[in-house]
């Protein structure tokens, strides 16, 4: 894995909200994302897993400098992001793109699905408007829909349509760098596998990178090579996709695989599910985050922070104390 | 939908319009000189010559109103549009770049605010002169800061949607963004702001210009004529009334044509339209007595049908749907999203939304007495009485299945007083006792938080202490774990499954899109499709060995294998105004033949306990 050139390369990364409780309340900061280390090589799929909270949506916000970090840098192909002026920034953005969650909120109702995925090739001057008109033909051939539906408005279409469309606006610039935030979490299990496929074709074919970020293990195993757990803002574990999945290090990265309902396996009444909730990311617990719900905790996780250290096999990385213990 | 929606403005359009062209070809209509003076004929009611009488000064009223519409109308309209020009760019401005912009764009319009409107407009009018076009200088700071704070506050919410981000990341520059992607976003509301704007300048305009600060004498203004006739009301009120009429008819016309406006600018049209007159007919099913059922069962739904009354012909999001559910049996109900699984539901606890017919079926419910009936012949009185006490449900968001401004333990005392004469005291008691049995930690002091002070894993689990106070015998959870996180979800199964041993007997609908949830937590399945029941049965022999390729293609859908390829169900869902001939998943289906496409295929049962709704199963084992 290290031998990839690095597309994106995150260091550091850290991003606090500050927010208010009540009207009179005092500030309180929201650590959404603290210290992550994470890159991305060319062509490859990275998968960022964690449930809501953790973190994984803004730490994809902050790769692609939508959200400015707190600390930490962010290159893109050798580029310090935070240190390009805003309209070099503004440029590189056809390199890089973002496909969100919700098929129904990411596309603007009142415009035609065509002018929307043609707006990125206008916006960075790749085409005039009839090579864009039929650069977007092509576009929609990609994702599978047909030219025609380009004079539609989104409402026309179904969640699963809209995604290809959301799809076909993110290539439509040609990008080296695709975020992908949960983008088949709203859709029914039968069109999710569609569009996981054809994110899984068009990354083969255009040869993308891919930040995939999502709460659905089985997804990101599969479509995966490498993915990072997070928990409470930090990277909790990381390695190859198969790695960490066939013998997770890290008890948080086991707790959610157990968790995570299987068609293959009933559960087995060995494993009680992980008590409690998710601690609020305004006050985190000292040390390990995960200690307030980790079966394996003593008073030495709650003294610090675990570093996320090399573990079994090449490229797998664990932050816990106790791993070795544990395993 | 184009030509809907230019019907529905033709007719506020063509009144605007007519009002703005009689104001404009004044000059040209045969009409008398506004300003001429016949002192004889003063306060002469209507007659031939003069339609509408003479004024004060004997000047021809039409002429007066028709002339005086120009001032008016010019005044208000540019007034309107002016500070509608000006407001919308400071809110859009505040909006979007927020901090410092804001305070300079938004917050110092806002200083306009504070003063009384009518001393702001005297203020600019005793310092720039009486005259029309003082008047919409005045009228235009007085009105562009509401449209600011209006295109402030919708900017805002707009700001962080989806698409607009979608456009930042594309690399599209600020201004382009606020154009193009914002502003037609946050236009209706600031077109029913132009229209009040519109109206209230009218208005502002007659006061100014009764004042005698407005449009100066003689020239004529619907507010100079309301004031001359003012003087003259007891001799000649139908003077008073001319220029009323054209002042309030006027801004009538304009409001519905904005809200026209706003109606047909909305892309997405309303499709479906509720229909009085069916729902009414829907309850006048016969009301035969329900037959007597032997079986031991709780709950079964026999042909059940629903039907909603759609712009294009009536459409059924349930199509004759058979369930039973046993006590102490989990039934779930799987299905893709428009599948009727949610209507099926909710039809069983009577909750169906008033634009859904019950065209037949019947739910046969035994109760604790041992009587059965027909949940559909029931009248809301005892359905009510059923709800909640025997019949419980869990819907998908605990966030707003709770009310915010009660605290969640007498939310469930509630729940518990509904149904049963208990003091609030012991009803808290027995409320908190519940919240601890679904595992609340702390549940004495829990008690009293509000919905917000908890996380979505501890609402669901209030919920669910409500939903299981009177300790019912059938519980329909309506996706209860999917707005969770997969370890909640998996805190919550277990604590469903463990209150399914508790109370021994209580039967369950378990509805979910989730097909390895129902693995876990289910005794039989039913999978639904497109309103229709495919196929029905023990859960571990449907998913061993399915007998509809439709759940064969869902459960080869789920991405657990390790294939390089996940197995996608081709097309999409047809929708249900348009469906295929025959079965209704031939056109998806691999396994479809020519008689797959011509009859609907029946539900037919395969042995005791199983069944299918497809014609070539036997093919398929």
């Amino acid at each position: 894995m290290t031998t990839v050139p690095l597309l994106v390369e995150a260091k550091g990364l850290t991003k606090t909200f500050r927010a208010r409780q009540s009207l009179f309340g005092r500030r309180r900061d929201i650590l959404a994302v603290r210290d992550v280390d994470l890159s991305v090589g060319g062509q490859e799929a990275v998968g960022v897993v964690g449930e809501s909270g953790c973190g994984k949506s803004t730490l994809g916000r902050l790769l692609l400098h939508l959200l400015a970090p707190t600390a930490g840098t962010v290159r893109f192909d050798g580029q310090d992001l935070a240190a390009l002026g805003s309209d070099q920034r503004r440029r590189l953005r056809r390199r890089m793109q973002l496909i969100f969650q919700d098929p129904f909120g990411s596309l603007d109702p009142r415009r035609t699905v065509g002018n929307q995925i043609a707006d990125g090739m206008l916006i960075h001057g790749l085409a005039t408007d009839a090579q864009a008109r039929e650069a977007v033909g092509d576009l929609l051939e990609q994702v599978g829909l047909e030219p025609t539906h380009a004079t539609r408005l989104p409402h026309e279409f179904s969640g699963g349509q809209r995604q290809r469309i959301a799809v076909a606006r993110a290539l439509a610039t040609q990008p080296d760098f695709i975020v992908a935030d949960e983008p088949v979490s709203a859709l029914d299990v039968s069109i999710q596998a569609q569009v996981v496929n054809l994110l899984a074709d068009l990354r083969q074919r255009l040869g993308l990178s891919l930040l995939f970020i999502s709460h659905d293990l089985h997804v990101v195993r599969h479509l995966c090579d490498r993915v990072a757990v997070m928990y409470l803002g930090r990277v909790v574990e990381t390695g190859p996709a198969a790695a960490l999945f066939e013998a997770p290090a890290h008890p948080y990265t086991q707790a959610l695989l157990a968790a995570t309902p299987s068609l293959a396996r009933r559960r087995d009444t060995g494993r009680p599910p992980l008590s409690g909730d998710l601690p609020s990311p305004s006050d985190p617990p000292s040390g390990c985050s995960f200690r307030t719900r980790c079966p394996h905790a003593n008073s030495d996780c709650a003294a610090a922070v675990p570093p996320l250290e090399p573990w079994a096999s090449d490229g797998h990385r664990v932050a816990c104390w106790r791993a070795a213990e544990i395993a | 939908m184009a030509w809907r929606g230019t019907r529905r403005l033709a007719v506020p359009f063509l009144v605007v319009g007519g009002i703005i062209a009689v104001a404009l070809a004044a000059p040209v209509l045969p009409l008398g000189d506004p300003v001429t003076i016949d002192v004889s004929a003063r306060l002469t009611p209507p007659s031939a010559a003069h339609w509408l009488g003479q004024d004060e000064y004997g000047r021809d009223v039409l002429t007066r109103i028709v002339w005086g519409a120009r001032a008016s109308l010019a005044v208000s309209f540019l007034a309107a549009a002016i500070a509608g020009v000006f407001g919308i760019i400071l809110g859009l401005l505040g909006g979007y770049f927020r901090g410092v912009v804001e305070i300079l764009t938004v917050r110092s319009a806002e200083a306009v605010l504070c003063f009384p409107p009518l001393l702001l407009a005297l203020l600019v009018l005793t310092l720039l002169g009486p005259g029309a076009g003082t008047l919409i200088v005045a009228l235009s700071i007085l009105y562009a800061p509401t449209y600011a704070r209006v295109a402030y506050a919708e900017t805002l919410a707009a700001r962080n949607l989806d698409y607009v981000v979608a456009q930042e990341a594309l690399g599209a520059r600020s201004g382009r963004i606020l154009a193009r992607t914002v502003l037609p976003n946050v236009a209706p509301p600031l077109l029913v702001q132009f229209s009040l704007t519109v109206a209230s300048a009218m208005v502002l305009e007659s006061g100014l210009s009764f004042l005698g600060l407005g449009v100066v004498p003689p020239e004529p203004s619907w507010g100079l004529m309301i004031r001359g006739a003012r003087s003259t009301m007891d001799q000649a009120p139908w003077l008073l009334l001319w220029p009323c009429l054209a002042l309030t008819g006027t801004i009538v016309a304009l409001n519905l044509l904005c809200d026209a406006l706003r109606d047909v600018l909305d892309p997405r049209g309303r499709n479906v339209t509720a229909n009085p007159f069916r729902a009414l007919t829907g309850n006048l099913l016969s009301r035969t007595s329900p037959p007597q059922v032997s079986k031991p069962e709780l709950l079964r739904v026999d042909g059940l049908t629903l039907e909603i009354a759609a712009e294009g012909g009536a459409i059924r999001p349930v199509r004759d749907v058979s369930l039973s559910v046993a006590p102490g049996e989990t039934l779930a109900v799987v299905g893709e999203s428009g599948s009727g699984k949610t209507l099926t539901g909710l039809a069983v606890m009577g909750l169906l939304p008033p634009v859904v017919e019950i065209v037949s079926g019947e739910v046969h419910y035994t109760d604790r007495t041992g009587h059965t009936y027909d949940l559909m012949r029931l009248d809301d009185a005892a359905m009510r009485g059923l709800r909640g006490d025997e019949i419980a449900m869990v819907f998908q968001d605990p966030s707003s299945s709770l009310n915010p401004v009660h605290r969640v333990g007498d939310q469930v005392a509630e729940a518990i007083r509904a149904h049963r004469n208990v003091s609030a005291a012991e009803a808290w008691r027995q409320a908190v006792g519940l919240l601890d049995q679904v595992g609340l930690p702390d549940a004495a002091r829990r008690a009293r938080a509000f919905p917000h002070e908890l996380s979505g894993g501890q609402q669901q689990r209030a919920v669910i202490a409500a939903a299981i106070a009177n300790g019912p015998r059938l519980l329909i959870a309506d996706e209860p774990t999917t707005a969770l996180d997969v370890t909640i979800q998996a805190q919550i199964l277990a604590l469903m499954a463990g209150l399914k041993h508790q109370s021994g007997g209580m039967g369950m609908i378990f509805v979910t899109h989730n097909l390895a949830v129902v693995s876990e937590i289910a005794d039989r399945v039913a999978v639904m499709y497109i309103g229709e029941v495919v196929e029905e049965g023990p859960v571990d022999q449907v998913f061993a060995t399915p007998r509809h390729p439709y759940t064969i293609a869902l459960i080869e859908s789920v991405p657990e294998g390790d294939d390089d390829r996940l197995s996608a169900i081709p097309g999409t869902v047809p929708p249900l105004h348009d469906l295929p001939p025959g079965c209704r998943f031939a056109p998806r289906c691999g396994f479809a033949e020519a008689a797959c496409t011509t009859a609907d295929p029946p539900l037919e049962r395969i042995d005791g306990k199983r069944s299918t709704r497809c014609r070539r199963w036997r093919e398929l084992a």
